[in-house]
């Protein structure tokens, strides 16, 4: 697989009246073409800082971000925040088509895909509908086919799930999950929660305390085992990688 | 979805106690509208009876009987019209003034925030000061007239409208801002996307109380430089110690400023909808 997103010795910091505050140092990490990576760490060491750098919200205070394309044109971004962020006085297919209208790509071929996306995904009925008329499942997974209408390169989701009730957010990361590979995008997922990484992802990257770095990077492998994404949650390896996260988290917290 | 037809079904299957629930509502409802209509018929009877008697000297205080006469007779002789319609045109075009200013002043500062920064504590001046007092300041600077009455409208409403569209728009979700952002939009877009229409409901109130006070505004225009309107016919009624016309213009007023807060109450349900 080749590289989308090479990140090197990316340095980040913010400056307020009372100082300095260092978010990272030295973070070096690739994205490969196809993946789906989730990025856990201590609250508050930065996970949200990396994709708004990425995204170029952010500028680095030092250090490289690269960005791979196969053809010449410039790989294009997804971001997905932490609530949907559906506007109430649109309904949901004016709040699907509102990227391809501001980037003034509302074409024949842009709209046929936003059709296709909502009748692929089960949600053509919802087009005339009001935001306030969906559950939260289904306004985020609206977000999340707002998103791909760009047809981005790399997605970048900002703890997603965070905002839903525990039964709404599993059935919803598997939804979305399912919605991203069948897509063939690269993800980057943002969360606090490490079943929920474990259980999206391919790879898990471990951040350290801010400043924060990678701490540790581990391939997760369930289809190398048999073991089918539906069902990882029952597997003995699925606790696996849960205690060896859950540890170095603990280990992290732990040391001064 | 909630629509009529599925509304009709839903009274139909309505429970004994439910129906009882919304009687009950529906009578509250009509024993409170009676109550302000006795209420306001009492007050008027009231006043009559005292007039009549000579409890109070009708001199000063006219009555009810006497102010529908002279009502009567200024409709007839269309003098009432012309001053309405002068007062409504005067309150009308302040009003759009103030509205319109205040957007542009406003969508400036926000997209533009050092030059917000810089001039709101002007604008809190500006806003604080008692406008009547500019008043004949403005009288001497552009003589008496229709623009010096629109120009006494507008400064009533105008330094507090921009001030509070202007912390509408920056009460804006910033996640809302960087949605856009992540959209690919500009400043621009946020604005015209996100943080104009978020501030609709918002910029219906305000406007609402701009209505009324673009109204007080022509008024103390009317008072001091006008020779038509509904501010003309109260001084010029208390200086002939006319009172019967003060008071009946002052009614008006009330049923113009009842009437314009209700038709921007239309306004506002309508786009709420």
């Amino acid at each position: 697989m080749s590289a989308i997103l090479k990140l090197d010795h990316i340095a980040y910091s913010y400056y307020s009246d009372t100082g300095e505050v260092k978010v990272m140092d030295n973070m070096d990490f690739t994205i490969e073409n196809g993946s789906f990576t989730a990025i856990v760490g201590p609250s508050g060491c930065g996970k949200s800082t990396i994709l708004s750098l990425i995204a170029g919200l952010l500028k680095p205070t030092d250090g490289f971000i690269t960005l791979y394309s196969n053809d010449f044109a410039a790989p294009k971004i997804g971001y997905m925040l932490q609530h949907d962020h559906l506007l109430e006085w649109r309904d949901i297919y004016h709040n699907v088509i509102l990227g391809l209208e501001i980037q003034h790509k509302l074409t024949n071929e842009s709209l046929a895909l936003v059709d296709e996306l909502l009748e692929k995904y089960n949600l053509s009925h919802t087009k005339a509908l009001l935001p306030s008329e969906l559950s939260g499942g289904m306004r985020q997974r609206i977000a999340l086919i707002r998103t791909l209408t760009l047809k981005p390169d790399l997605l970048l989701l900002d703890e997603p799930f965070s905002a839903l009730d525990y039964q709404t957010r599993l059935l919803v990361s598997q939804d979305v999950h399912r919605i991203i590979k069948s897509e063939n995008k690269t993800a980057i997922l943002v969360t606090h929660d490490i079943a929920e990484a474990i259980s999206m992802a391919d790879h898990v990257l471990l951040l350290s305390k801010a400043p924060c770095q990678v701490k540790l990077s581990i391939p997760i492998e369930f289809e190398k085992h048999g073991i089918s994404r539906e069902t990882v949650r029952d597997s003995k390896l699925f606790q696996d990688y849960f205690d060896l996260i859950w540890g170095e988290l603990q280990n992290e917290n732990t040391e001064k | 979805m909630k629509t009529p037809k599925n509304k009709i079904k839903a009274n139909e299957n309505y429970s004994e106690g439910q129906r009882n629930f919304l009687h009950r509502k529906k009578l509250y409802r009509i024993s409170i509208t009676w109550g302000r209509i006795l209420f306001l018929f009492s007050f008027l009877l009231l006043w009559q009876i005292a007039a009549d008697r000579k409890w109070i000297d009708s001199f000063y205080f006219s009555s009810p009987l006497a102010i529908l006469q002279l009502f009567y007779e200024k409709m007839s002789s269309l003098e009432l019209p012309i001053h309405i319609s002068i007062t409504l045109m005067e309150s009308g075009i302040s009003f759009l003034l103030i509205i319109l200013l205040s957007l542009i002043a406003a969508s400036c500062f926000w997209y533009f925030p050092a030059l917000g920064q810089m001039l709101e504590p002007f604008l809190i001046l500006l806003n604080s000061l008692p406008k009547s007092a500019l008043a004949p300041l403005i009288i001497v600077w552009m003589g008496t007239g229709y623009p010096t009455i629109i120009l006494c409208g507008i400064s009533v409403g105008l330094f507090g409208c921009i001030l509070n569209l202007y912390q509408t728009f920056g009460q804006t979700d910033p996640e809302r801002i960087k949605l856009i952002t992540t959209l690919g939009g500009n400043r621009l877009q946020a604005f015209t996307k996100v943080v104009f229409p978020g501030s609709i409901p918002a910029f219906i109130s305000i406007s609402k109380v701009n209505i009324g006070l673009a109204l007080v505004g022509v008024i103390i225009g009317e008072f001091l430089a006008g020779r038509q309107g509904l501010g003309y016919l109260i001084i010029y009624g208390s200086q002939v110690f006319q009172l019967d016309l003060v008071i009946l213009s002052i009614l008006i007023l009330c049923a113009i400023a009842v009437l314009l807060y209700g038709i921007m109450n239309l306004l506002e349900r309508k786009l709420n909808r």
